[in-house]
């Protein structure tokens, strides 16, 4: 029975002029994604590869100096690597900065410069635009936006509309449990929205992969398959709000105008009015008191050692006080630098937690996650890099106390080993992403969408349960 | 008669559902951003008199005139509550010297504590408008004629002697009346939290601006109606109406805007061109360098350290700094002498003779630089921006967005004229110099025997260009809109005059 009534769904919505206008609509922007994917992925690859092949030629030609550059210098900067499903959500990657400065160290003079230590960049440097602010078009807008619409477009009638042409009368009139026809209902709706974005996303992948320009391995399939299940839950989402406002509503027209106003308001609205009132709560340090503290841990450090800063001697204690100064002082500065991002993340982090509890949000977030681009994405680069940074730092030690002859006073050029090193045996950056890493957000995150389907989809079994005829 | 179907139409559309829904989810919206973006507003304001109590520290910390740069900032734009614009996109503090001109390209961001916010866009009464206004105005219009078709009423309507015009503008009258009410009570209620917020003072200038971004508001309403009719008039049947009302407002509101930008390939920057700048402005500092070294080298002075030799306490500074990616090659020279060798006395008229001769040569190649810099850098970067705006207003959107920009003077010229003044004020500064004599004196470069003069600068301060010139700004787009109109309301009448009943 319930797939009699799902087949007579479908049949009405095949014909209709919302299925024509949603097939159109949907593989034109599917079509847009992938030429757009196309013709920005290897740019971006190109842009990324140049970066770190320039930054591993300047980590070269320290190593080949001695230990002691390679010590000051550090390993440069790091690169975030572009994620190759960055079509499905581009996640403000535009905004995020790219990179992490490892390296740096303040010249005080030629003779007296500190070592190096990492440095968070606030935003993208290229980030000068003077063009309108427009979203990306990516899936996360294709779903996230025109999808939840459209699943609402093939709803808001689904009940009311009956009604007011007297064929629900008709329906009950047979001897159908009206569970069946709601579910028969929604899944007439949900196949009718599924074939063309299926569709729409078989063409965007086809076109995506036959290209050599973008290469998708089996966990990017993997990937996809999950973000292509996130968005048919998503899709339930509005189609069950969609059955439930029809099952209410007396009249077609009013219970359009309610879905599209709950949607503007959900949608549109919500995630960035909700986020902008978060982020007053939690507001980080700016940057004068930062500059301040700064300034007064230096001046404390100069304080301590500027007996053996200035002095030319190169005895061990001379020496390992210098040592002692350019260590503090960069741990200092990168333990600040920390803080400051950690304050930082932490209001984003308020802001998005408060912004889920719009379902465009969850998506949002889950898209990126999957896709490994966005915030989350953001961060595990960080964490990334802090590990890397450790690990640099073990291998100058390391390096250092295999050598017999060496004071071991690392920071001074003096102090260090003077033997060559291999350039193959330097540590090399990897940014990788983990799925793993934060599964509870995401499982989180997942569960709360499963549960805003459950509790409307029950919500529009219990009114149509009670509509009257 | 008009005046009896305006009468009946209002009645109708007033006690409606969809009416109370429109005023109450416009008010909610526009409330709770309004007061969201007041915050916002405050909170860049206050970094902005910071900022220019740390501008006005520093410059009387300096105690030579050669001292560098001096710091100017951009006053956050109260009307960016309406449309934001690039007022939060661009930065707002820059810095001009005798020997720089900035660009849109040398500023720095004031006010942001977390730029990684810009994560969450944000949200401008404009953009609520946008959407919201042209959604209810189709609500209001698909079933305007095609709802009477159906319930047979326009044929009763039409047995009276009436023309078809007649009814068309008495439906278009009435649903505008009603349509003006969430919109207005909205701006009203927006309008009260700003009076109520002490920081924003509302000049009468402001309050023309505001109008000029009402008017806008209204003849977007009034498009996004008359597309609702106009497919209320070709269709036969209320449920297609509606269908395609939607689809034409996801369309244009929603998929349009975003899409058109992504569909087009961003022209390729022709690299070529901009090494070959950047090389025409490196050639005009090192012109520059080269007379330097040739006065230097003729002078009877040994040496070509231009400190000269006579620092005993404080420095001499010159540096060139270069950044290909935005043109930008800077020659900053300079000295901070608080104390002089007793014995280089007499260093000090080649000193002065040195800066008289280079100083208004650097002024000159200042100038040239930025001259060429600014029109290879608006090629570059602001030419496909404007393609961008121009691909935008295929869709009425677009059109709206910038002429309520202009009106705010958040668009592109608005922010120029920051830039604009900044180089006015560089000129100022220059004269200033000129009648101080400052060039050739010793304060230029030592701070031993004569105080400088900071008490007399000019100070720079940012005002907006008039609202009439925003008007010439918003008028091509609003001039747009109001054709759009006009054009929609002649092919309704025509589709209209021919239907059948």
């Amino acid at each position: 029975m319930i797939w009699h009534i799902t087949r007579r769904e479908l049949y009405d919505n095949l014909n209709s002029l919302r299925f024509a206008l949603t097939t159109m609509l949907l593989l034109a922007l599917m079509l847009t994604n992938a030429i757009g994917h196309l013709r920005e992925h290897p740019k971006r690859m190109q842009k990324y590869n140049d970066a770190v092949s320039e930054s591993m030629t300047r980590m070269a030609s320290h190593t080949d100096d001695s230990l002691y550059k390679l010590a000051q210098e550090g390993p440069g900067k790091l690169y975030k690597k572009p994620s190759s499903l960055y079509f499905c959500a581009a996640g403000g990657d535009p905004v995020l900065p790219d990179t992490i400065e490892g390296g740096s160290p303040f010249g005080y003079s030629e003779h007296l410069r500190g070592v190096w230590k990492l440095k968070y960049p606030d935003a993208n440097i290229n980030m000068k635009r003077v063009g309108p602010d427009v979203t990306k078009l990516d899936w996360a807008f294709v779903i996230g936006y025109v999808l939840s619409l459209i699943a609402l477009l093939f709803t808001f009638d689904a009940i009311s509309g009956e009604r007011e042409r007297g064929t629900l009368r008709l329906m009950f009139a047979n001897s159908v449990p009206r569970h069946i026809v709601l579910i028969g209902k929604f899944l007439g709706a949900l196949i009718s929205v599924s074939i063309p974005f299926t569709l729409a996303v078989l063409i965007n992948l086809l076109l995506i992969s036959t290209s050599n320009a973008v290469h998708l391995n089996t966990e990017a399939w993997g990937r996809l398959g999950i973000i292509f299940l996130i968005a048919l839950l998503y899709m339930c989402l509005f189609l069950a709000l969609g059955l439930l406002v029809s099952a209410r509503a007396q009249r077609s027209a009013v219970s359009l105008v309610i879905l599209l106003l709950i949607w503007i308001t959900v949608v549109v609205f919500m995630p960035s009015t909700l986020a902008s009132i978060a982020s007053e709560f939690s507001p980080p340090m700016s940057s004068e008191p930062f500059w301040k503290r700064r300034n007064q841990i230096q001046e404390e450090l100069w304080q301590k050692y500027s007996r053996w800063v200035w002095s030319g001697k190169v005895d061990k204690e001379t020496l390992t006080g210098k040592s002692e100064f350019f260590i503090q002082d960069a741990e200092a500065e990168e333990r600040l630098n920390q803080e400051r991002l950690t304050e930082k993340v932490a209001q984003v982090q308020h802001a998005r937690a408060i912004t889920r509890i719009s379902p465009a949000t969850l998506l949002q977030h889950l898209l990126e996650s999957f896709a490994g681009t966005g915030f989350e994405r953001h961060l595990q680069f960080v964490e990334n890099t802090h590990r890397y940074a450790r690990q640099f730092r073990e291998f100058v030690a390391d390096t250092d106390r295999s050598d017999p002859e060496s004071l071991h006073i690392i920071g001074v050029r003096e102090g260090m080993t003077k033997k060559k090193i291999l350039p193959e045996a330097v540590p090399k950056f990897e940014d990788t992403l983990s799925l793993s890493k934060d599964f509870n957000t995401r499982a989180t995150e997942l569960l709360l969408l499963v549960l805003f389907v459950m509790v409307l989809l029950s919500g529009s079994y219990l009114a149509f349960v009670r509509v009257e005829v | 008669m008009l005046l009896t179907l305006i009468r009946r139409e209002l009645l109708d559309n007033l006690m409606t559902f969809r009416f109370a829904a429109a005023v109450l989810i416009m008010l909610l919206l526009v409330v709770a951003n309004t007061a969201v973006l007041i915050k916002d507003y405050e909170r860049r304001l206050a970094a902005y008199n910071t900022a220019l109590k740390t501008h006005h520290q520093q410059l009387w910390e300096r105690k030579t005139y050669s001292g560098g740069k001096l710091d100017i900032a951009r006053p956050p734009n109260p009307l960016s509550i309406f449309n934001v614009g690039l007022d939060k996109q661009l930065e707002s503090e820059t810095w001009i010297s005798h020997s720089y001109v900035p660009t849109l390209w040398d500023a720095d961001m004031l006010g942001t504590t977390n730029p990684l916010l810009n994560l969450f866009s944000s949200i401008d009464i404009v953009f609520i408008f946008e959407i919201v206004l042209s959604l209810i105005a189709l609500i209001f219009a698909y079933d305007a004629l095609a709802g009477e078709r159906e319930r047979g009423t326009l044929r009763l309507v039409l047995t009276h002697s009436v023309s078809r015009g007649q009814i068309l503008l008495a439906k278009y009258i009435s649903a505008m009346i009603c349509l003006l009410v969430p919109l207005l009570m909205s701006l009203l209620l927006a309008m009260i939290l700003l009076m109520t917020s002490v920081t924003i003072s509302l000049s009468l200038g402001d309050f023309l601006r505001i109008g000029g971004i009402i008017f806008s508001s209204i003849s977007y309403l009034s498009v996004f109606y008359l597309i609702g009719m106009l497919i209320s008039a070709a269709t036969t049947r209320t449920g297609t109406a509606l269908m395609l009302a939607m689809f034409v407002w996801g369309f244009s509101v929603l998929v349009y805007p975003n899409v058109v930008i992504a569909a087009i390939a961003p022209p390729q920057t022709s690299q070529a061109g901009m090494v070959s700048t950047f090389n025409q402005i490196k050639q005009i500092w090192e012109e520059l360098d080269r007379e330097r070294k040739h006065f230097l080298a003729n002078d009877p002075v040994p040496g070509e350290d231009p400190s000269f030799g006579m620092v005993r306490s404080g420095f001499a500074y010159e540096y060139f700094y270069e950044d290909a990616s935005v043109l930008y090659y800077h020659y900053g020279a300079g000295a901070h002498v608080l104390e002089l060798n007793e014995e280089s006395e007499p260093q000090v008229p080649h000193a002065q003779d040195y800066y008289r001769f280079l100083v208004p040569r650097s002024v000159d190649a200042a100038e040239r630089t930025w001259l060429v810099r600014k029109t290879a850098l608006d090629t570059v970067f602001v030419q496909p921006a404007i393609v961008d705006r121009i691909l935008l207003r295929f869709s009425p959107v677009g059109m709206y967005d910038a002429a309520t920009q202009a009106w705010a003077g958040t668009d592109l010229s608005g922010l120029r004229d920051f830039f604009e003044a900044a180089r006015k004020y560089r000129r100022t500064v220059i004269d200033y110099y000129y009648d101080k004599n400052a060039f050739g004196s010793r304060q230029w470069f030592s701070a031993d025997k004569e105080m400088v003069d900071w008490d007399n600068l000019p100070r720079f301060s940012f005002q907006k260009s008039d609202a009439r010139i925003n008007a010439e700004r918003a008028l091509p787009d609003l001039l747009l809109l109001l054709i759009m109109n006009l054009l929609l309301f002649i092919v309704i009448l025509l589709v209209f005059q021919r239907s059948e009943v």
